[in-house]
């Protein structure tokens, strides 16, 4: 008895406080955003925050930004990151030596790189009076500053969707890669053989292989900067904001009626990305991702 | 006609690191392959039976030489345009495809409609006795059945030219026994012409018309399986082909002498004096005392007895010669390890080799 529930009692400890910090924090979430304020003197549940927060276009407006952020990130990195893997891929394939390291290296380094950072970078580089526009301006590309495109702190999202392609495309090219590297060398002589060219190869064995996996890690870049909050506060304006923002300004506003406001848009966040998860796990069951490579 | 003429096609591996390591040299080779025929390419291991093949499937480019399909120059044509199919040793069937659409693949690529081509996979599958296993994931099916699949796939396009690569090698013996029979009986079905890669010496004899013997990155000998066996060009075609019967010695005025003197006999075909090997059969070798006419006796020690499905394969020593000899059942009873025996050879069933 001992000798079986050891392991699980050792995991005790740490698997106590995950479930309490996590679930305690959306349970507690959940219950103030119903109005539950018993700081204030509020102990009945209602719907009012949710009730307001729909009818307000100011959350709208807020949506509509975050899912468009969100959208173009990881669509964006997921090209690019799969561009990246397969040209690694081949590299890899005509070289045939076992891993290309500088490669790895390079496509490893924004991994590192923590998201403020990288936001950072990109407010040095991209404003108006930033790297970029000061070296154009000085080649004679443009002919002032003033005059480089609105990349950071502008309404449409640029300078975070900027930041999120730079940081997660080699995320998405790293994931995908292990996936392509099982494809059998032989596979492509298979196909060739078999009348297939470069580009049928690619799309009938390649991208197939990779599909599962990319969708995934597409998935991952999309819940993640949906609900993430540096970038957006670091490169957004102020109004209109992406929710994790919206939120945390109701949140600091400093009237206290606001808050259950805030956490239900924090709820309906993690709803949201509950249902992705959802919806992303069916996906792959229908597409058999593990078929064929038990 | 549709013959496959590969004529002088050569490759060198350069070895990539070191320059004194070993680089591989395949010699130029000149081989027709007619229409319909079953040829194999067998050799030991590494001595450049899937370059040959490569070469031929155009997934390796020669150094130099020609490939000719008929009066159609191919030794340009990229392998996807060769229209020919090919076996590997492993099915390297695509796991994300369903079996239907591993065996579709090569109609997908010339753009068959896909009822059409699903139809022709199927009736395919039927051919190599796996129907209704079409939705089925290349997983989800033994070795046996996923090399069949691999055939079918092959087959399935209509190729000009079946390549396969040691196709059953990694499977197990009585399933390789009837994968044969399968692919001998399809290839007679489809008319298909096939180049087929083994270093199985039974296999090759059970399924060619003709083998080319490889070694070394040469073609040593080309022939149907008995005149191989029985007529070798050489001792190291004659050896690897299982004859180790090699007796070195002098034939003077149509004598042969062997060099240990077990062997002194008048040779029955007309051969110059000289320096000869003679192959002795070990089914030629008969256990028996009485002297026969054109025969010749030999007396030895049985080394070794082996029972081997049907007969005995032994192992007679006579002075420093090794003799090979494979005895019924009955003859070998009457002997045993260690006893003397003697043997009986006909003259009319060896073959000389000069020296
Ligand atoms: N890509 C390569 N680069 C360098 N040398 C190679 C390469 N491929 C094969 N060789 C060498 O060429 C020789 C012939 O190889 P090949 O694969 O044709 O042999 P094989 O007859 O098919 O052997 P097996 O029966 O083991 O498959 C070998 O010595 C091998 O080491
Ligand atoms: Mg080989």
């Amino acid at each position: 008895m001992w000798q079986k529930s050891k392991p699980y009692l050792l995991l005790l400890p740490a698997s106590f406080t995950i479930i309490l910090l996590f679930f305690g924090g959306i349970f507690d979430g959940l219950l103030k955003s119903f109005g539950y304020f018993p700081a204030i003197g509020e102990t009945g549940l209602n719907l009012t925050a949710y009730d307001r927060l729909l009818h307000s276009s100011d959350f709208w407006q807020s949506m509509a930004l975050t899912l468009r952020v969100a959208a173009l990130s990881s669509l964006i990195s997921a090209i690019i990151g799969a561009f990246l893997a397969v040209a690694l891929f081949f590299v890899n394939n005509s070289t045939k030596k076992a891993i290309p390291r500088p490669w790895q290296r390079l496509f490893q380094l924004p991994l590192t790189i923590p998201h403020l950072v990288a936001g950072y970078m990109v407010v040095l580089l991209f404003t108006q009076s930033g790297f970029v526009s000061r070296l154009l301006a000085t080649v004679g590309w443009i002919d002032g500053i003033t005059e480089f495109p609105v990349l950071v702190n502008d309404s449409f999202g640029w300078g975070i969707i900027l930041t999120y392609a730079w940081k997660e495309a080699p995320f998405v090219a790293l994931m995908l890669y292990p996936v392509l590297s099982r494809i059998h060398g032989s596979w492509s002589d298979v196909s060739r053989v078999f009348g297939a060219g470069p580009w049928q190869f690619i799309r009938e064995v390649v991208v197939p292989v990779m599909m599962p996996a990319w969708t995934i890690a597409t998935f991952i870049v999309f819940v993640f900067t949906f609900s993430a909050f540096e970038v957006p506060y670091l490169l957004g304006v102020t109004y209109p904001s992406v929710l994790p923002v919206y939120s945390y300004q109701l949140y600091t506003s400093g009237t206290l009626s606001d808050r259950p406001e805030a956490l239900a848009v924090n709820m309906i966040l993690a709803a949201i990305t509950i249902l992705l998860g959802l919806v992303a796990y069916y996906i792959s069951k229908r597409w058999n991702v593990l078929k064929g490579w038990g | 006609m549709s013959d496959l003429r590969i004529i002088d096609i050569e490759k060198k591996y350069r070895s990539a690191q070191a320059k004194d390591e070993a680089s591989f040299l395949l010699s130029p080779v000149q081989l027709t392959i007619r229409e319909g025929e079953f040829f194999s390419l067998l050799g030991p291991s590494g001595c450049g039976k899937t370059t040959l093949l490569k070469l031929v499937a155009g997934l390796l480019e020669a150094d130099g030489g020609e490939l000719w399909f008929g009066n159609e120059n191919l030794s340009n044509v990229p392998p996807e345009s060769r229209k020919f199919a090919m076996v590997f040793q492993q099915s390297l069937l695509f796991p994300h495809k369903t079996i239907e659409d591993n065996v579709a693949f090569g109609l997908k690529m010339q753009k068959v409609g896909k009822k059409k081509r699903l139809n022709a996979a199927r009736s395919m599958l039927d051919h190599v006795g796996l129907s209704g296993f079409g939705r089925r994931f290349p997983e989800e099916l033994s070795g046996g059945q996923q090399q069949r699949v691999a055939l079918a796939r092959a087959l399935v396009a209509n190729p000009r030219v079946l390549l396969m690569d040691e196709p059953f090698s990694a499977l197990d013996p009585s399933l390789r026994e009837e994968m044969r029979e399968l692919l001998s009986q399809i290839q007679k079905d489809f008319r298909v012409t096939v180049l087929f890669v083994t270093h199985d010496r039974d296999e090759a004899f059970a399924l060619s018309d003709r083998i080319a013997v490889m070694g070394e990155g040469q073609l040593r000998q080309i022939g149907s399986a008995r005149q191989l066996y029985e007529r070798p060009h050489n001792t190291v075609v004659a050896s690897f082909l299982g004859l180790k019967n090699i007796l070195s010695g002098q034939v003077t005025n149509g004598r042969f002498v062997s060099s240990d003197k077990i062997i002194d006999a008048s040779v029955h075909h007309p051969l110059a004096d000289g320096d000869y090997y003679m192959i002795i059969r070990p089914e030629s070798i008969k256990a028996a005392a009485a002297d026969q006419s054109g025969h010749v006796s030999i007396r030895g020690i049985v080394q070794e007895m082996k029972y081997v499905s049907g007969s005995y394969n032994l192992k007679v020593i006579a002075e420093t010669q090794v003799l090979e000899c494979v005895l019924t059942p009955f003859q070998a009873e009457q002997t045993a390890v260690g006893e003397s025996i003697d043997l009986l050879v006909d003259m009319k069933e060896v073959w000389f080799l000069k020296e």
